[in-house]
């Protein structure tokens, strides 16, 4: 596969989002603008400009008209798709660190970030899925973390529970409607702090991964850990993909340790695992520099890379990737097929 | 006519190049829906060139999303609002070809990679070296000699006809390197070639296989095997034969899929010489198997 090579971000990658079809890829950096890309041959739509510090999310809805971002500058802003227009912003103390909407784009929730004096939370906020309504300004909820700061958050299915990953390793379950604490479970390494947080296709479960090397599959409903990936190094982001039953993974040491560890080269690669037999499958090399966010193309056909050197990374997969079987699977699709057969 | 006389026919080619106009650009629509569009330019000497280029048209449709396709013809903004349609190479490039097959031991392809190195290094050395075939001195591998069939490697003329017959016939294997092994005075004969006997030697040949016990003598070596087949079934197959030692499939270490080729090693050599006539010829899996006593390794 050739790699389509983003350049539209002068500093390192935040989060890179792609719309529900898959033909749109929205990036952030930690410069000041989001940029929209086709993501059939990696043309750039537009950027959107307003924010005044670095972006660290971006959230589409599931329309395609509006998406939402997070920035250090202390909003949340909503913006039109077709043509950059910024439509609301919402101020908050501290900045905001990710935020995510809902599976029909009604509820965006944002997560700010702990810091002078301000404890992290989590505001849930009611959204209109249109570019000429009247955003309200209340917040429809506000979850408050005080006992360790929420870094990731999503929402699971049906809008019922609010799903957060938190500095101190640990998963905790709201509730979707009115915010109550359900659960919270220390799933990764205590004090390790969880990266990032993406659902599989219907958000029945997630992926999460960590700076303990690992990342894990939880189940939404009760946070049962179905499965672990183990990595040998700090993880940035997971993804799972959707059609063939893999998951990437993408880390490397953090870029203020690259030069204080030994010369060795590396560990900058996405990583694919196999999602049932937790097994390393491949690599993909290409970043300069530490993957800070994965994502993977809905429809299957691809995966996008945002890392630390500044550049998106757009793969098709060739047929080899969907050719790949292990051999159960194949027997089992083998068997499947002969009861059609039969049948 | 006297000017005319005075140009070297050397000249000649020279002077028409510069008095003759370059030829119209032609475009011709071939008979397979390709065009053939030949162009005519001068280089920088001076010199014409001709271009000729083929070029065929494929439409490639696609079904998509109709808001996708909408989201297509939408205006670009923001930086890029002053964008062209199509990719912007200043923010937009093509990386190079990455090779990505999901394996389960990827692992162990990385490190064939790693040892690369070490595989140049031997390249390096053997650079200057020139392949020199052990029978016939020729400038290519033993293996690959024309010869190899009918003449034995130079160093063991005495037994060279005996030799080639060896995995055939006990008998004269036996006597072969026998042969090769007395034949010699004075040369290195390698442990397992040596012995004085016939008996011995047959003894010492026995124990100079690779694998130690294995006998070649009652070692069948089954080609055009289906990819798909399995050891199982080989040993099924073979085993009404007579007792099997041993089922050998190749097997591509990648797919997983059988090379074609399979060993079969009998208790008994009479059994493989019934499992020989019968299996030869056998359809297994829409193939026809060919069995054969295996050759001695070298």
């Amino acid at each position: 596969m050739r790699p389509i090579l983003l350049s539209g971000h002068e500093r390192a990658l935040t989060q890179v989002k792609y719309n529900r079809e898959g033909d749109l890829i929205f990036s952030t950096a930690k410069d000041q603008q989001i940029c929209a890309w086709f993501a059939h041959n990696g043309e750039r739509l537009g950027t959107y400009h307003g924010h005044q510090g670095a972006i660290w999310t971006v959230d589409v809805d599931p329309t395609s008209t509006i998406i939402a971002s997070g920035s250090a500058d202390n909003t949340i802003r909503l913006w039109e798709v077709k043509t950059g227009k910024l439509l609301k912003t919402w101020d908050f103390p501290t900045a905001v660190k990710r935020v995510e909407f809902n599976e029909d784009g009604t509820k965006l929730l944002g997560v700010t970030e702990k810091r002078m004096g301000h404890l992290g939370t989590i505001v849930v906020l009611d959204i209109k899925v249109d570019v000429e309504a009247e955003q309200s300004d209340e917040k429809a909820l506000t979850i408050v973390c005080d006992e360790s700061k929420a870094t990731v958050a999503g929402w699971s299915y049906l809008s019922k529970y609010i799903i957060a990953g938190h500095e101190d390793g640990s998963v905790s379950q709201y509730d979707g409607k009115n915010g109550d604490l359900l659960y919270n479970l220390p799933v990764h390494e205590l004090n390790q702090p969880i990266t990032d947080l993406q659902w599989n296709h219907d958000r029945t479960y997630f992926i999460t991964a960590s700076k303990d090397k690992t990342a894990k599959l939880i189940s939404a409903k009760d946070l049962e850990v179905f499965k672990t990936y183990v990595a040998d190094t700090p993880l940035n982001s997971a993804v799972i993909t959707p059609k063939k039953d893999y998951v990437i993974l993408g880390g490397g040491q953090a870029a203020m340790d690259v030069t204080t560890t030994s010369a060795r080269q590396g560990k900058f690669e996405a990583r694919f695992y196999h999602k049932i037999f937790e097994e390393e499958i491949g690599r993909v090399r290409g970043h300069f520099g530490p993957l800070n966010t994965v994502a993977a193309d809905p429809t299957g056909k691809g995966y996008a890379s945002g890392g630390e050197d500044g550049y998106v990374r757009v793969h098709q997969f060739d047929k080899g990737y969907f050719d790949f079987m292990y051999e159960v699977e194949r027997e089992r699709q083998n068997k499947l097929a002969a009861q059609g057969a039969g049948n | 006519m006297a000017a005319q006389a005075k140009h070297d026919w050397a000249d000649d080619d020279d002077l028409d190049e510069i008095t003759t106009e370059l030829p119209p650009p032609q475009k011709i629509q071939n008979k397979d829906g390709s065009t053939t569009i030949i162009e005519y330019r001068l280089n920088d000497n001076g010199q014409k060139v001709k271009t000729t280029r083929r070029i065929r048209y494929i439409t490639h449709r696609e079904v998509v999303n109709p808001r996708v396709a909408e989201r297509k013809s939408w205006a670009k903004f923001g930086a890029s609002a002053k964008d062209g349609a199509g990719p912007m190479p200043d923010t937009t490039s093509v990386g190079e070809n990455i090779i990505f097959r999901p394996s389960m031991n990827w692992r162990k392809d990385a490190k064939n990679e790693d040892k690369d190195p070490n595989a140049q290094a031997m390249k390096d050395k053997l650079k200057d070296k020139k392949v020199k075939c052990r029978i016939c001195n020729g400038e290519h591998f033993t293996a690959r000699c024309p010869y190899k069939d009918t003449m034995a490697p130079i160093g063991e003329a005495a037994g060279a006809d005996v030799a080639a017959g060896m995995a055939d016939d006990e008998q004269s294997g036996a006597a072969g390197v026998g042969a090769a092994g007395a034949g010699k005075k004075g040369s290195y004969v390698p442990p397992a070639l040596r012995g004085a006997g016939g008996a011995a030697a047959g003894a010492g040949e026995r124990m100079g296989g690779k694998y130690g016990e294995r006998d070649d003598l009652a070692t069948l070596r089954v080609t055009n095997v289906s990819e798909m087949a399995e050891e199982h079934e080989l040993r099924d197959l073979f085993e009404r034969f007579g007792r099997v030692t041993r089922v050998f499939l190749a097997k591509d270490r990648d797919t997983g899929m059988a090379k074609g080729f399979a060993f079969i090693s009998f208790a008994d050599r009479g059994d493989a010489v019934k499992a020989c006539a019968k299996m030869d010829g056998f359809g297994f899996r829409h193939l026809i198997l060919r069995v054969e006593f295996a050759k001695k390794a070298q």
